[in-house]
């Protein structure tokens, strides 16, 4: 049974639909991934599942129990992490974490303090002295001394320098193993391509895409570059090929391009007489795939 | 340095449109609080006698520590009464505007980053503080004007426009002095709160020494205070200039000041560094409840102090009021005893009535004042959640009920705090001036009595801003639009033909017996309370059942 599950899911505000029947479903252990540019309504799921809001429709429930009304039940077990962490100005670091702990239920003392020595964070400093960064440092150790097991958390790395997001990924990894859920929203890519087993890109109040990242890969393009001792036969006029350029060969013995990854069994048959001298392949990252994913949908 | 005040004519523009509502409000409450007071002043002592009867309150040093010098009371004009009773109350709310004004522009505005978007924008160093004393500058200016020409529009005799002038820019000078202080110590002080604070403890200082001053008769002490300077100009008495020259070249000195000190320091600090904080919690804070109160313990305390120095002072006048006016018929006219039963009184049965009539009005002035903490209180789950900050509690193991619980159970037990306060701050200076003859409506049990016959009527108000914030949480700040009608119809209502009186009696404050001129009936008390349950348990209710809405 999965841990979370979101089916068809509605949100209004007044008349603005901000999810329009989206569904996601994270499997115990899974760290899952959910994407998209602003306002896609990223936040607006999450506020949903943890009961802060009220679906117009659908259903939304966490290890079985409904979001809305099972809200306190369910927060025992869920550590969350929000987009944007606005603290009290007149309290320090320190006491906002014990606060917040404490406001889950139970927290592990030694594991505060490995955290604040690891994500290397001044609790002694009152709130309204710190950083973006730091306040999103206040969060994360609170999340992360937490024992909880489903760990929300809204672009949790904003405003951590890369140092930080790495220690961040390790804490990840290190719930991951102990056999917790992640639910990692962002729209840093790099970090989801790392962590996540599972992917889900959601644009204008709607999942446009579900899968592992093999799966959406396969649904794209591969990047190809080619060198050949004789010259190539025209692929601009292709479909499946896009942003062919020369790559600073001489013309017509060189070429870079992206293809559809289902095509590239048709590419690979009409230059192969061509005498190949090099040939690299390679999988999209997934800022490719986004772009690609979007400039396909934009254009619409 | 070349470029310092680059751009601030655009950001005068700007702080001034963010303005337009906030600082609108503040000069159209403080044009009323003082030249729509005139005439009422005026009616309520319409002649010499009546006039020369409330000079004999200035025998008591302590009024004259509370309200000032005793100026004009030989020729005790409308003109020289209403400045001794209005100038520096009036220059207060001023400055307390003022204050509000500028650390809202300069040190809140550095804490939440915007003054780092303007900075890196090609605007002066100093842009920021020099539009943010311009247009200081300007909204007292355009104080000083109305309050001036309003003043003369009442038409009063000795109440003219030269006087007017001077007592429009006595109050518009001493907002600025404050303006100045609060700039310097946004300077000094690396956050909005600590600035706050240091403002309103100059402004409490500054208050009391004047106090000290006037009490001893020195003038010298006095004018250290931009208070006491502003008083010994005598406005529609003598309308001397000197102090407001000295007034000018304060808020120049401050000002220069607090410009040196921003254009030498970095963003983000101050110069009195902060001291780290504890590292863990204590145990008190971990709680919905605990959180609560910690975020309200300084105003909590803060507002008991002033209600028990407030009770004091009053009491203190009071307690000699009796004594000195006690067989004056038109007192006892004013306060709406018709002459022929006054005439079968006693002389010991008039002072009682008269200290029990003043020990009523400024019961129900206290509880009035005591309602915007109460208010404070109970509208914070909103601000919080206004500020993003909600989320991080309702995230976690805590129901809507029991997160909104917290915040209102403080302003419940603060509202029978405050008036036990009052009423201990009454007893103890009643009791040391009086001696042994303590009036009997001073008593210790009677005037706890008297300031906890509110509770029902603060209740309500509190019960309406929980429904506010449960029901209408984007509109909730109109209960201030309510506690405003609130106070309007405490102080005015009983005018005859102001307010119709239906919509008197919407003020719960309407319904609580004038004890002790009248006895305590429960019945009204009992309606107003469940009233308030109601409405709490409806804001409860909705509060649970709605979306968070940042």
């Amino acid at each position: 049974m999965p841990i979370m599950e979101v089916r068809d899911l509605v949100k209004d505000y007044g008349k603005t639909r901000a999810l329009n029947g989206i569904s996601l479903s994270l499997e115990a252990g899974e760290v899952y991934g959910f994407i998209g540019p602003n306002g896609a309504g990223k936040t607006t799921t999450i506020r949903v599942l943890l009961g802060i809001l009220k679906a117009t429709g659908g259903s939304a429930s966490i290890f079985g129990k409904d979001s809305w009304r099972d809200a306190v039940e369910i927060h025992k077990r869920v550590s969350y992490v929000p987009g944007d962490v606005n603290l009290w100005p007149n309290l320090t670091g320190g006491e906002v974490v014990d606060l917040f702990v404490r406001l889950r239920g139970s927290g592990d003392k030694s594991r505060r303090e490995e955290l604040i020595g690891r994500f290397d964070f001044d609790p002694s400093k009152k709130c309204n002295t710190y950083s973006k960064g730091n306040r999103q440092k206040v969060a994360l150790v609170a999340a992360f001394s937490s024992d909880a097991d489903l760990y929300i958390l809204d672009e949790p790395t904003s405003g951590l320098d890369p140092l930080m997001g790495k220690v961040f990924q390790e804490c990840v990894l290190e719930v991951k193993k102990a056999g917790k859920s992640v639910f990692l929203s962002s729209h840093i890519l790099s970090e989801v391509e790392q962590l996540c087993d599972k992917i889900s890109i959601i644009r204008r109040g709607e999942i446009t895409e579900t899968g592992t990242l093999q799966e959406l890969r396969h649904l794209t393009r591969t990047r190809v570059a080619i060198e050949a001792e004789r010259a190539l036969p025209d692929l601009a006029s292709l479909p499946f090929v896009h942003n062919l350029s020369a790559g600073g060969q001489a013309a017509g013995n060189g070429a870079l391009f992206q293809v559809d990854t289902k095509e590239l069994g048709k590419v690979m048959e009409l230059v192969a007489p061509c005498g190949i001298t090099k040939l690299e392949c390679s999988p999209p990252s997934l800022e490719e795939l986004f772009m690609s994913h979007y400039d396909a949908k934009a254009g619409v | 340095m070349r470029g310092n005040f680059d751009n601030s004519v655009s950001l005068i523009r700007f702080i001034l449109r963010r303005e337009r509502v906030i600082s609108a409000v503040w000069v159209v409450l403080l044009v009323l609080f003082s030249a729509g007071l005139a005439p009422g002043i005026n009616g309520m002592f319409p002649d010499d006698a009546s006039r020369s009867q409330f000079a004999l309150s200035y025998d008591n040093p302590v009024m004259i520590s509370m309200m000032g010098p005793a100026y004009g009371i030989e020729n005790y004009t409308p003109g020289a009464m209403y400045t001794g009773m209005m100038l520096l109350w009036v220059a207060i709310t001023a400055c307390v505007m003022n204050i509000f004004f500028v650390v809202r522009h300069t040190r809140a505005d550095e804490e939440r980053g915007r003054v780092e978007v303007v900075r890196s924008l090609p605007t002066g160093r100093l842009a920021n503080l020099n539009a943010t004393m311009v247009s200081a500058v300007i909204i007292n200016a355009v104080i000083a004007l109305l309050i001036g020409f309003g003043l003369a529009a009442a038409g009063i005799e000795s109440i003219d426009l030269a006087g007017g002038m001077l007592f429009g820019a006595l109050v518009g000078l001493a907002g600025l002095v404050f303006a100045a202080l609060a700039a310097l110590f946004s300077q000094l002080s690396s956050s909005a709160g600590g600035a706050m604070g240091m403002s309103f403890l100059a402004l409490g200082g500054l208050y009391l020494l004047r106090g000290a001053g006037d009490m001893q008769g020195s003038d010298a002490i006095s004018c250290i205070s931009p208070l006491g300077l502003i008083l010994r100009s005598q406005a529609y008495i003598q309308n001397r200039l000197w102090p407001v020259f000295i007034l000018v070249l304060e808020v120049i000195i401050i000002s220069a000041a607090a410009y040196k000190l921003n254009s030498i320091r970095d963003m983000d600090q101050g110069f009195i560094a902060a001291k780290p904080g504890r590292k863990e919690a204590k145990p008190g804070l971990l709680s919905p409840l605990g959180l609560a109160y910690r975020l309200m313990r300084t105003m909590l305390i803060a507002w008991i102090i002033t209600m028990l120095m407030l009770g004091a002072s009053y009491g203190s006048v009071i307690g000699e009021i009796g004594s000195f006016v006690g067989d004056s018929p038109e007192y006892l006219t004013v306060i709406g005893i018709p002459p022929e039963i006054a005439d079968g009184m006693t002389d010991a049965d008039k002072q009682d009535i008269i200290s029990s009539y003043f020990g009523l009005f400024v019961n129900s002035i206290m509880a009035l004042i005591c309602i915007v903490p109460l208010l404070n209180a109970a509208m914070k789950p909103r601000s919080e959640e206004r500020e993003g900050r909600s989320e991080h509690v309702l995230s976690r193991v805590v129901s809507r009920v029991k997160y909104l619980a917290g915040y209102i159970s403080i302003s419940y037990a603060a509202s029978v705090l405050f008036p036990i306060a009052t009423a201990l701050g009454l007893y103890s200076s009643v009791a040391a001036v009086s001696g042994d003859s303590i009036p009997p409506s001073f008593e210790l049990g009677s005037l706890l009595k008297a300031n906890l016959a509110y509770l029902p009527a603060m209740w309500v108000i509190i019960g309406a801003a929980v429904l506010a914030v449960g029901l209408f949480p984007k509109a909730s700040g109109a209960i201030w639009g309510y506690y405003g009608f609130i106070c309007f119809a405490a102080l005015f209502g009983n005018l005859p033909d102001l307010l119709p009186e239906w919509i008197s009696k919407l003020s719960p404050m309407s319904y609580i017996p004038r004890f002790p001129l009248d006895d305590i009936s429960f019945a009204p008390l009992a309606v107003l309370a469940l009233i308030a349950a109601a409405l709490t348990a409806i804001g409860f209710v909705s509060y649970a059942r709605r979306d968070y809405r940042p």
